[in-house]
């Protein structure tokens, strides 16, 4: 990081920061505070959407792993445009009929209050032990790339978020994840035009998109399908999908963005811009990972990208031999690139083969920022910071702004409080969003402690969102299914992903499937013996 | 405390732009 590159971080850290503060300078309810007086326009909302969904995390591996594997993560998208169309159709109207705070309020109103706790109460654990996790990843990055101290780096990050959180609320969020998409999109076109800028004088774009194509740096479809592999174009079509609609349809941290609309076509309009612009997003990351491959073709990168694990390497016995044997491999493919594919392909599989050898099988993370590092111009590497800055801050805010409201509406106001002022229920957003946002940087600093118990969390995690979407299935889909029938069928999607996870290797993705028909199933089956009091509630 | 008419020609619309976006990944093989 040259002076250039801190004042780019900087200026763009205080400018966004300000703007988002600067937007929400009148927030004095809580109506505006958590929803923005739902007048916000649709392209604030579709970008904020997309800024949420976009961790550091995102930015730094998905790049890495196209140069390492090319670019099969992108079939995860696949299912995203369709379950946009099904919210569009369904969930938006549905909510914004229902006037609601948060999506399980209107479990409320369609089921009962044990159900809304239950789903409620689902939310807080699943959000609320990932909370630190999109401050953590990247400050362990960050530490190996730069050295900089992790605490410092999640407390910066985690500091300024709760800043900005607390005194907005939802209007600073959204303002602020705008700037922030547009500083990762600036990022990402910088380092991808960077990349194909610095190729030797006599390749073309087209010649560096052919040899990725040949290296299968382009490989994005999948046609074998296989239930214990998520990266196949079914899983991603089908289990893409429904993790698509649980995360869209019934996350409090992603539904809040729309429930701000000013009306209905804008918050269509912010997840329909969503469902065309997030394949190309991602497609352009992924591209850019493809084009750093070919770049190392032409520049030898180093054998292993983790610098801790190459200095581990060195003191290996074998260290010249496997050396010798990448340098010679390397020169290989340079020579063979654009003039003789068989020979390229082999030394290819040379490079893979000895890279495997020397133990490079987890150092995709450090592979974009090493050649961010290494070889881009300043003022380029501090844009590509303040992206990644932007990116883990835009998840973290909307994670502490959506768990702040769920507990103060969910918890708080329907269970304690329920009758106090409009001012009482501001104050105890903003406390809320305050709590919560210190937790989230405190769990990232004991992330290096815990970090295998971290991943466990988010595994677990991941559990949830099959029954989550099934309560909500039931409450749009089918009208005889009433609130114990729901209330139990929940209860068995959970029991039947857990019982999947114990007993039959599957992809995560299609836990979501699995829990998902486990409790429509459920309900279905349930309705029959428990029906539905029509007195109970009047939601459909 | 709308482009192309109506809804449905929109969502036919993402539809259509999906597939033309998996025809052109499919597009993995043309190398």
């Amino acid at each position: 990081m040259r002076t250039l590159d801190w004042i780019v971080l900087v200026v763009s850290l205080v400018f966004v920061i300000g703007y988002g503060l600067w937007r929400s300078r009148r927030t004095r309810t809580t109506d505006d505070y958590l929803l923005a007086n739902r007048e916000m326009p649709w392209y604030a909302m579709a970008l904020s959407i997309m800024a949420t969904q976009a961790s550091a995390i995102t930015f730094i591996s998905t790049t890495g792993q196209a140069y390492a594997d090319g670019m099969r993560f992108l079939q995860m998208y696949l299912g995203l445009p369709l379950a946009m169309i099904l919210i569009s159709a369904t969930a938006v109207p549905i909510f914004h009929r229902a006037r609601v705070y948060t999506a399980y309020e209107y479990l409320e109103q369609r089921f009962d209050a044990k159900t809304r706790t239950l789903v409620s109460i689902v939310f807080l654990i699943q959000r609320g032990l990932g909370a630190g996790v999109a401050l953590y990843a990247p400050a362990i990055v960050l530490t190996v790339i730069f050295g900089w101290p992790d605490y410092i780096t999640t407390a910066i990050m985690g500091v300024l978020v709760v800043v900005y959180t607390t005194l907005g609320g939802i209007r600073a969020v959204t303002w602020t994840d705008f700037q922030q998409m547009l500083i990762m999109l600036a990022g990402l076109l910088a380092a991808l035009a960077s990349a194909i800028w610095m190729l030797p004088a006599d390749v073309t774009f087209l010649d560096a998109v052919r040899t990725a194509g040949i290296a299968g740096r382009l490989n994005a479809l999948v046609t074998t399908f296989d239930v214990r592999d998520q990266y196949n174009l079914f899983s991603g079509l089908i289990g893409g999908l429904f993790l698509a609609l649980a995360y869209f349809g019934c996350d409090q941290s992603q539904v809040q963005r729309y429930l701000t609309g000013r009306s209905v076509t804008h918050s269509r309009l912010s997840l329909l811009f969503n469902a065309v612009a997030k394949l190309p997003m991602q497609f352009l990351i992924l591209f850019t990972g493809a084009m750093v491959f070919v770049f190392y073709i032409y520049v030898q990168p180093p054998m292993i990208f983790h610098p801790g694990e190459m200095a581990k390497v060195e003191q290996r016995a074998d260290a010249p031999q496997l050396q010798q044997r990448y340098d010679r491999a390397w020169q290989a493919r340079r020579d063979a690139a654009g003039r003789d594919e068989a020979a390229f392909t082999t030394a290819q599989a040379e490079i893979d083969t000895v890279r495997k050898a020397s133990g490079a099988t987890n150092d995709t993370n450090f592979i974009f920022l090493t050649f961010v590092t290494t070889y881009l111009p300043a003022g380029v590497v501090g844009l590509i910071m303040a992206a990644i800055f932007a990116a883990a801050m835009s998840t973290i805010s909307a994670e502490v702004n959506s768990l702040a409201t769920v507990t103060v509406i969910d918890v708080y106001k329907r269970h304690f409080r329920g009758n106090a002022t409009d001012h009482h229920y501001l104050w105890a957003s903003r406390l809320f969003t305050a709590m919560w946002g210190t937790y989230a940087v405190f769990a990232a600093g004991f992330g290096r402690s815990l970090g295998s118990l971290v991943e466990a969390v988010n595994m677990v995690g991941s559990f949830f969102y099959g029954s989550l979407l099934g309560a909500f299935i039931l409450a749009f889909y089918a009208p005889r299914v009433g609130a114990h029938a729901a209330f139990l069928a929940i209860l068995a999607g959970e029991a039947a992903v857990v019982t999947v996870h114990l007993t039959w290797k599957v992809a995560f993705l299609w836990y979501n499937v699995i829990g998902a028909v486990a409790v429509v199933a459920a309900g279905l089956l349930l309705s029959v013996v428990l029906p539905r009091n029509p007195s109970a509630s009047q939601a459909t | 405390m709308p482009f192309l008419g109506s809804w449905r020609r929109v969502y036919l619309a993402v539809i259509l732009y999906l597939c033309g976006f998996i025809a052109l990944l499919a597009f993995t093989w043309g190398f």
